[in-house]
């Protein structure tokens, strides 16, 4: 009862329609973890005005291109109420786990992914739903964290949890970006997860355009090309 | 009976060729093996270096394979501008594996030395096959805007 009113709330939040579908995945998609989705909603309403308005302004963007699939969910830790909130959910979450000791997760999903960041103290999670036409993943993650220190043990923690939980057989994930100190990023398969400096993320806005896709703004200043006026076009391939 | 079916043919390719008359005054290779030293290359990215016309175009300088030879994946130094970049192979126009897609024109995505790429953006399609390969593509693909 408790989750369906919560989710009422969501919906007069975000004032569309396309979010009424989503409660049914939304409800599916956190039945094991349903204490944490209702701390996670009072610390939205607290959140930060402009952010809220962004994401609105794009999922009417969403509506009007017609495209269902994209799910935005931005949780910004960056708050002290938050904080301790999640101090609270995390020893809720033991407790969950250690009564439901048969049904820990045993594959690597969504959920533990964004429970693990959580629990990493991770800055700025953004979960988006890819819409089924990209055959990308199903799942792209941005996170950020406080230093570079920060985002290599995210990363490696990530992997080791992967590894703990997944099944013989199943291929290694490895870690990309091992050089790079401000962006590194781990392809599951299903999900793909980009670990950046704040400054990098905003040089590359990588939310932007995977939730906008060609609406996208850096898109569109880019210039059209023009074919140059001595080009010349070889129809034939020779093979 | 050959005759007038060779006439009717040779009369086709006459009206084709006439149709599309481009007077060249130079001779146009055909495709040579996919990316190696010297090849000219078209940068796809939105990066400034990649995108401010210059008197040259960007060569292949250098190709990280064992042979040298640069397929769809592989990394190569570019001489840009008077400088050096290294750069990912994003599509060549030598038809590779089937089904995989081929290009038009040889793409190139510049990449710093850390792997990052250079622009923010790509609007060129990029191939999926990329995902399945050995190597650090998810950031390429991450500012990518259209697969194929």
């Amino acid at each position: 009862m408790n989750i369906l009113t919560r989710s009422r709330k969501l919906i007069s939040v975000f004032k569309s329609s396309v979010l009424l579908d989503r409660t049914g995945v939304l409800r599916s998609v956190c039945s094991v973890a349903k204490a944490r989705k209702d701390l996670c909603l009072p610390p939205l309403f607290t959140a930060n005005v402009p952010s809220c308005q962004h994401r609105h302004h794009v999922s009417t963007l969403n509506l009007d291109t017609k495209r269902l699939y994209s799910e935005i969910c931005t949780e910004s830790d960056e708050s002290t109420k938050s904080t301790g909130v999640f101090r609270e959910e995390s020893q809720e979450m033991e407790r969950d786990s250690s009564a439901l000791n048969q049904r820990s997760p045993e594959k690597f999903t969504i959920d533990v992914l964004v429970s693990l960041l959580r629990q990493e103290n991770a800055v700025d999670i953004c979960v988006i739903k890819v819409p089924e036409q990209i055959t990308y993943s199903e799942y792209f993650i941005v996170v950020s964290g406080v230093s570079p220190r920060h985002l290599r043990a995210m990363a490696l923690y990530a992997i080791k949890v992967y590894k703990f939980l997944k099944k013989e057989g199943a291929p290694d994930v490895k870690m990309e970006g091992k050089d790079a100190e401000d962006w590194m990023c781990i392809d599951f398969g299903n999900m793909v997860v980009h670990f950046m400096l704040p400054e990098s993320r905003e040089v590359f806005e990588l939310e932007k355009l995977w939730t906008l896709r060609k609406y996208d703004e850096q898109l569109k200043s880019m210039p059209t090309e023009t074919l140059p006026e001595d080009f010349i076009y070889d129809g034939k391939v020779t093979k | 009976m050959a005759l007038p079916l060779l006439s009717r043919s040779l009369a086709g390719l006459l009206v084709e060729s006439s149709s599309i008359t481009h007077q060249r005054t130079f001779s146009v290779s055909a495709v040579a093996a996919a990316i190696q030293k010297m090849t000219r290359v078209r940068v796809v990215d939105n990066s400034s270096l990649g995108n401010t016309p210059y008197h040259r175009a960007p060569r292949v300088i250098h190709v990280y394979t064992q042979n040298g030879i640069g397929k769809v994946g592989d990394k190569v130094l570019l001489a840009i501008k008077g400088q050096k970049k290294k750069a990912l192979i994003v599509g060549h126009k030598m038809p590779g594996d089937r089904m995989t897609p081929r290009f038009d024109s040889n793409n190139v995505v510049l990449i710093e030395d850390n792997g990052n790429p250079t622009g923010t953006r790509i609007k060129v399609p990029i191939p999926t096959h990329l995902r399945k390969h050995e190597g650090e593509y998810s950031k390429v693909l991450a500012i990518a805007n259209a697969f194929v």
